[in-house]
Parts: structure tokens; sequence; C-alpha cells
């Protein structure tokens, strides 16, 4: 049995292109980027090849690309760095209604050290509350974060137009955007979002783990660091960096972006495949709030937690996921469910199916009626 | 092995418990004892064990701090100290000793006189001093550099430096920790310990193990309903308890099928105690299988509904063997301060669902009654649902971490 992969948000199966480029730097050519004999001198050009092709997906120039151990790592960099690094504006930091907690327990910990930190609010239809968000911006906001595309039900977050707010009403800002789960579904460019600093994630966009990146747009200072060392990175990010995984994020984003259109094309049909599947099942619900990507497709399924039906998809080949792979353990009501009004119960019994590029219409349809099955199996031994 | 002439740094001396009362079994004791060390040290490489006469002595020439730490998990070991051997001459014992003193202050703030003392003990009688005289000879010679740090106190001391004097050998210590007491894994019996995943479970394993019972263990898995992570959360928690016995075998028994059927044909409430009915059921068999006499469980009077002390006769009476159950009178802050202090509780606390929480009753029966138990198995074809739970176990051997 071919398993059907359905847990592209949680990771990516490496692209054969990516691994190419990638392996001579696991290889022969295993030089320190820091070192100046020829062995390191190349391995420092393929950083400067990888920091082009960076900064050209994300619209940054090279200089911008401050390359990290994955989206966690960049997402900190930029809020504790962003806000420290502009106290003399203020204390003031709003984060976005659902940010990972990559996002968020930073900002959080940014209390301890004197700043003030507020939630932006979604509205009950799931929708960014931009009123709300105006009224909280102030001249000493130093900080706002804001994710582009929700990881646990899809949310496209309407950046560009918090992006307008922010330099209206928090001038002093900088605006921050986890593009983690946007990455290769939409495109990602700082100037078309308005914003100064994006992070991406190597693994998301079917590349290596353990790689990511902070682009800053140009004419912006870099954040300031908060890991310290040799100063590579130019002081932003020391550590020995990984060449190999750089090299990969590299060709992994410029894949990405190359393929947007035929990506989004492909996730549709195999949405819109499983969405009739889930429509015709007694009981179940498709999580569309507002604008969402169809990278995605949450459901809230009847009966037993979702977790159960993940098992049993699971004994029949189909891998989903439940919360989100990074905090499955968490038990509480995330905001984004809580937002579309589901309670802890509910928010217990939504299933979680994400695609890749590489997911087709038939695994899409296959995964449909293996949930019909499964449906079906729990309803009979329910008696 | 052959005793060097020379000073040895790098000793561990570990001293014997309750075993010494055994009697005629002693040998037995002390050979399952060397066998358990032996296994314990194993990882560390450049150790060597020998038997000295009521104690042990680990020559660690590379990890000497490292093996005395992994030491004070081997049940058996009454005390332990780290130690330096020499020829047993007077000169050759008191340079040692100044030298075990100079460590064992340079350890310590500087905050006015420690009471301390000298300590011999003589197995070997016809050393040409006797104790006490070998007492003020030593410490006439170790005392004079550390005077302003040193008072004598014969009576409460809290810097004893013990001299050990044996036939070929000497030992100098100037530190005596616990060890973990209890009797070597493996000379009392064996038992199959039902594992849930939750904190008392592997603390009444511990206990059973400290006791001399070498320990396997039986867990439930009702899968698909309950994920793979939870086995992998049963293997952790052995792996943490393996630190405490040399061997550590884990059976994972299909429960899925005993759960739909008791679900089917048992009233709601009855539900739990009839699958706990089961479980002794199989881990009888288990232990069969294992050789084990008796089973053990983290059950305690009154902790939840299934443990009243009518549940508990219930569930117990579908035991074909003893139950053990060292929990019985402890509440739950004792076992999770045990918990903590022997390793399982990090373990314990990840959030894994266990098969209990599978069609768990909204009202579990709380005085549960044998005839009502065995009027809902009449339903159920039991030797059926045992029997292919038993040929679907799965075995892991957990190597220690």
């Amino acid at each position: 049995m071919q398993p059907i992969y359905l847990d592209n948000a949680a990771t990516t199966r490496l692209a054969p292109e990516v691994r190419a480029e990638m392996e001579p730097w696991l290889d022969a050519e295993f030089g320190n980027p820091s070192s100046r004999h020829p062995l390191g001198v190349r391995a420092a050009e393929a950083l400067d090849r990888a920091r082009e092709r960076v900064g050209r997906a994300l619209g940054a120039r090279p200089a911008g690309v401050i390359f990290t151990a994955g989206g966690t790592e960049a997402n900190n960099l930029a809020v504790l760095g962003f806000a420290r690094g502009r106290r003399r504006h203020g204390r003031h930091v709003v984060v976005g209604p659902t940010e990972h907690p990559s996002v968020l327990e930073p900002a959080l910990a940014l209390r301890e050290e004197g700043f003030e930190v507020e939630r932006a609010r979604l509205d009950e239809t799931g929708r960014l509350d931009l009123d709300d968000l105006e009224r909280r911006l102030r001249p000493d906001t130093v900080v706002v974060a804001q994710m582009l595309v929700n990881n646990e039900i899809g949310t496209l977050y309407p950046v560009a137009a918090v992006a307008r707010i922010v330099r209206r009403a928090a001038p002093n800002a900088v605006l921050h955007v986890d593009a983690v789960q946007g990455a290769g579904k939409e495109v990602i460019s700082l100037a078309e979002l308005g914003a100064d600093s994006v992070a991406v994630s190597a693994h998301k966009i079917h590349g290596p783990k353990g790689t990511g990146a902070l682009a800053v747009r140009d004419g912006l200072a870099p954040p300031k660091p908060v890991i310290f060392g040799g100063g590579q990175e130019r002081g932003v990010r020391s550590g020995t960096e990984n060449v190999a995984g750089i090299v990969g994020l590299g060709v992994a984003l410029e894949l990405a972006d190359a393929r947007v259109d035929a990506t989004v094309a492909s996730m549709s049909a195999a949405h819109a495949e499983l969405a009739r599947a889930v429509e015709s099942l007694p009981g179940a619900r498709l999580l569309t709030p507002g604008d969402t990507v169809p990278a995605i497709c949450a459901v809230l399924l009847p009966g037993p937690p979702a977790e159960v039906y993940l098992h049993h998809l699971e004994t029949r080949g189909v891998m989903t996921s439940v919360g989100s792979a990074c905090h499955a353990k968490d038990l509480a009501v995330s905001p984004a469910l809580a937002a579309i009004g589901l309670g802890e119960r509910e928010a217990r019994q939504v299933l979680r199916f994400s695609f890749s590029r590489d997911t087709t219409v038939e695994e899409a349809r296959a995964a449909g009626e293996a949930l019909h099955e499964v449906a079906r199996a729990l309803e009979a031994r329910a008696g | 092995m052959t005793v060097s002439s020379g000073v040895e740094a790098d000793l561990i001396v570990a001293r014997y418990g309750e075993i010494w009362l055994k009697g005629k079994n002693r040998h037995e004791f002390e050979r399952k004892l060397l066998d358990n060390v032996r296994a314990a040290l194993r990882p560390f490489s450049g150790v060597e064990v020998r038997r000295d006469y009521g104690q042990l002595v680990v020559h660690a020439s590379r990890r000497p701090a490292a093996v005395a730490q992994r030491l004070e998990d081997v049940f058996g070991i009454a005390s332990l100290s780290p130690a330096r051997g020499v020829e047993p001459r007077a000169e050759a014992i008191a340079s040692a000793a100044a030298q075990a003193l100079d460590e064992a202050l340079a350890n310590r703030p500087d905050d006015g006189p420690i009471p301390f003392r000298v300590e011999v003990r003589r197995s070997d009688k016809t050393f040409p001093m006797t104790s006490m005289e070998l007492e003020i000879f030593v410490a006439e010679r170790v005392m004079p550099p550390h005077a302003s740090r040193l008072k004598v106190d014969l009576t409460r001391p809290e810097l004893t430096l013990g001299v050990n004097v044996r036939l070929d050998r000497a030992y100098v210590f100037a530190e005596r920790r616990p060890g973990a007491g209890g009797l070597p894994v493996g000379t009392i019996g064996r038992a199959v310990c039902l594992l849930s995943g939750g904190i008392d479970s592997p603390v009444a394993a511990w206990m059973a193990m400290k006791r001399g019972c070498s320990v396997a263990f039986l867990s439930f898995h009702s899968y698909p309903y309950i994920g793979e992570s939870s086995k992998r959360k049963l293997t952790n928690l052995v792996r943490a308890l393996a630190r405490y016995q040399p061997r550590n075998r884990l059976y994972f028994a299909p429960f899925t099928a005993v759960q739909e059927a008791i679900r089917d044909t048992a009233p709601e409430p009855y539900r739990t105690v009839l699958y706990r009915r089961m479980m002794q059921r199989i881990a009888t068999r288990v232990a069969r299988r294992e050789k084990a006499g008796v089973l053990v469980t983290g059950e305690s009077l009154g902790q939840v509904a299934s443990q009243t002390m009518e549940n508990l006769t219930c569930i117990g009476a579908a035991s074909g063997l003893p139950v053990l159950r060292p929990l019985i009178c402890f509440d739950k802050t004792e076992t999770i301060e045990r918990a903590r202090a022997i390793g399982t509780y990090d373990v314990s606390i990840q959030p894994e669902p266990d098969c209990c929480t599978v069609f768990q009753p909204a009202r579990p029966v709380i005085r549960g009654s044998l005839e009502r138990c065995e009027e809902a198995e009449a339903r159920l074809d039991v030797e059926a649902l045992v029997e292919d739970a038993v040929a679907g176990l799965e075995v892991v051997d957990v190597e220690a971490g």
C-alpha cells in the first residue's frame, strides 16, 4: 500500500532536485565557509549563491538574508531582535491572533524585559479584525507580527492591508511576517506584502529540516542577534553555517516560487475533491473561515475525537494530523478554532489534511473514500 | 584479578546490605549482585569489579565519579565510597588518608572548623596496631596541615576519614553515600508488572525490583483507537526503569478486540472493571511464559473508581497469581515524589492516551460485584479473547539508556 501523505503542513518530502544540489556539500565539499583555503572559499561561495536565490525569491537584497536553523529561529530572531533594537521608540509589541508559538512565545518572553505585549483579534467569521488592530497600534509600538497563512486551518491573512495600517498607526514599528506556511502557496515578496521582514523554513517546501531564513527589507537595519559567537551572518547569527542545508533552502525556495501557480492549481483540484467527500459525510463540516489557501483542508468530524479517525486512517495508509504536529500535545483550544466557535470538545474533533505540490487528485479521492470508510466503521462499532 | 601493590586512586567500595542476613543463600546473593553490578557497568570501559568479603571493590580508571553514580541505582548495595586502595601498612595508609582529606576539604567552604574523626575497621586482626592506635597515628599525620579547619569530634563528626584494613589491602575514604538498599534484583523471583503509562505502575515496578524481583512489563494497546506513539512512551518508561535491573522485557498485548467485545455486551458502568479483569488474565498467561510467580500493579486504595475495595476484589479475582500492590496505601503525592526520585515521572506525564480511555464509561461502577462481572463475562468468549491477545503479543527488549 503506497502511503498517501496528507500532512504536508507538518513537513514535506525532500525534492530530488534539492537533494542533488545538497549532496556535494555533505561529501567532498565539507569546508568551513570561514576558512581561507579553497575548500572554505568554495563553501562561502555556495552560501553567496544561496543567499542570492533566497533574496530573489523573497524580494530582499542578498545582504538582507540571514540564514537560521529553521523557521522557529527566524521568528524568534525577528521578534526579539527587532524589539530589543528599537527600545528607544518604545516597548509595545502586537502579535497576530493565531501566531505560531515561535512568534507568540518570544513575544510573551519580552514582557520580562518590560515590554507590553498584545494579541490582535479575529472577528466572528474568523477574519482578522483590522479595526481592532488599528486601535491597538501606537507610536511606541515597535514590532507587529502577523502570519501570512495559518497552519491549522489555512486562513490567508490580508498582510498588505495590515501593512498599510501599521505604517499609518505605528510608524516606528517593524512588521514581521511569518511566511512559513505561505511559501510555495503564495508569492512571498517583501515589497508586495509591505512587510519589513519575512521568515521561511526549508522543510515545509521540500527542503531539508533545520534550515530557514529571515529576510529583511532593503534599508532596514538587521535585528539584534539572539545567538552570539563567531560573528557569522554579519554578526546577526553566529555559528558555523549549515552549508548543505542552506544550499538546499536556496534550491527549495527557488523551486517553490517558480511553481506557485501550478501548485495552487493542483492543490485546488485536490482540495475540491476532498471537500466533496467531506460534504457528503453526514455530520462533517469543512472549516473555511474567510480566505483560505487550498493547501489545508481542516474538517470537523462527528463522533469520537479526531485522533481516533487519524489512527484508523493511518491503517488505510492515509497520514493526517490533529492540531498541528508542532504542538499536537497542547490540549487547549487554539485561537484559530476558538474564533470560529469551536469549544474544547469540538477542537479535538478537527482533522487536518494538508497537501503538497505533489499531491494528486487521485490521492485526495482515495483519502476521501478512506474517510468515508472509517466514519462508517466507527459508526457501526459505536452501535 | 591481581591487586597491584601500589596506590589505586579510582576505587569505589560498595558494601552489601541485608544480604549478609540471609545465611545459607549468601553465595547466591553475592553472585547475583556481582552480575548486576557488572551489567550496570557494562557501558563503561576500563572497569574491573572484584569481590572482597562483604563488599565489592570497583576499579574505574576512566570515569570514577560516573561509575559511583551508576552504582547508586543498583539494589543490594547498602552504601558506597569512592576510595583509595593501598598496601596495609600504617605509612601507606596515612599518606593515602592525607590525600583523601585534602580532596574532601577542597570541596568544602572554609567557614569554621569541621567536626572530624578517623574511623578504623580492621578485618585483619594480625595488623600490628589496634584500631585506636591506627586512628591516632593517621589523625596525627593528616591533621596538622589543616589544623584551623578541623576539630576532633569522635561522637558527632561531620567529616569521617574511614580506613578499612584487610588482609592484603587497606581502603581509605572520606565519604560514605547511601546505596539503593534493598536486595539484588533476581534473588527473590520474577514478576510481571502491568504498566499503564501513568505515574503509579512504574513506581510499583521499581519497588518490586528493590525487594529483589526481576520484573517483566506488560502493556495493553488498543490500536487504532490509540496511536503508535503511546508504545513509544511505554518503551521510554521501561528505558527509565532499566537503570535498576539488568534485563528489561516489555510485552504489548493487543486489546482492541477485548474492549470492543466488552463494550458490545457488558453494562457500561462495568466496562473498566471488566477491562482490568481481562488484563489480569492476559498477564497471568504472560507470567507463565516468563516463569514469573506474581503480578505487580500500581493500584492504590480509593485512588480512582476502579480501585475501591470492591473493585480491586473483582479485578484481583481474575488473576491466577498473587497480585503485589506496593502502592496500595500510598497517597498520590507520595507516589509522585517517588516517581520523581527514580526518574519515571517526566516520562509518565507525557500526554498520551492509554487504552483505559477507550469507550470509557460516563459513570463507572464504584462498588462492583463479582457476580455481575461473571454474569457479563458469560456473554463473552473469555478464553478466545485471552488466547487471541496472547497470540498477538509483541515483545520488545529495552536496552538501558
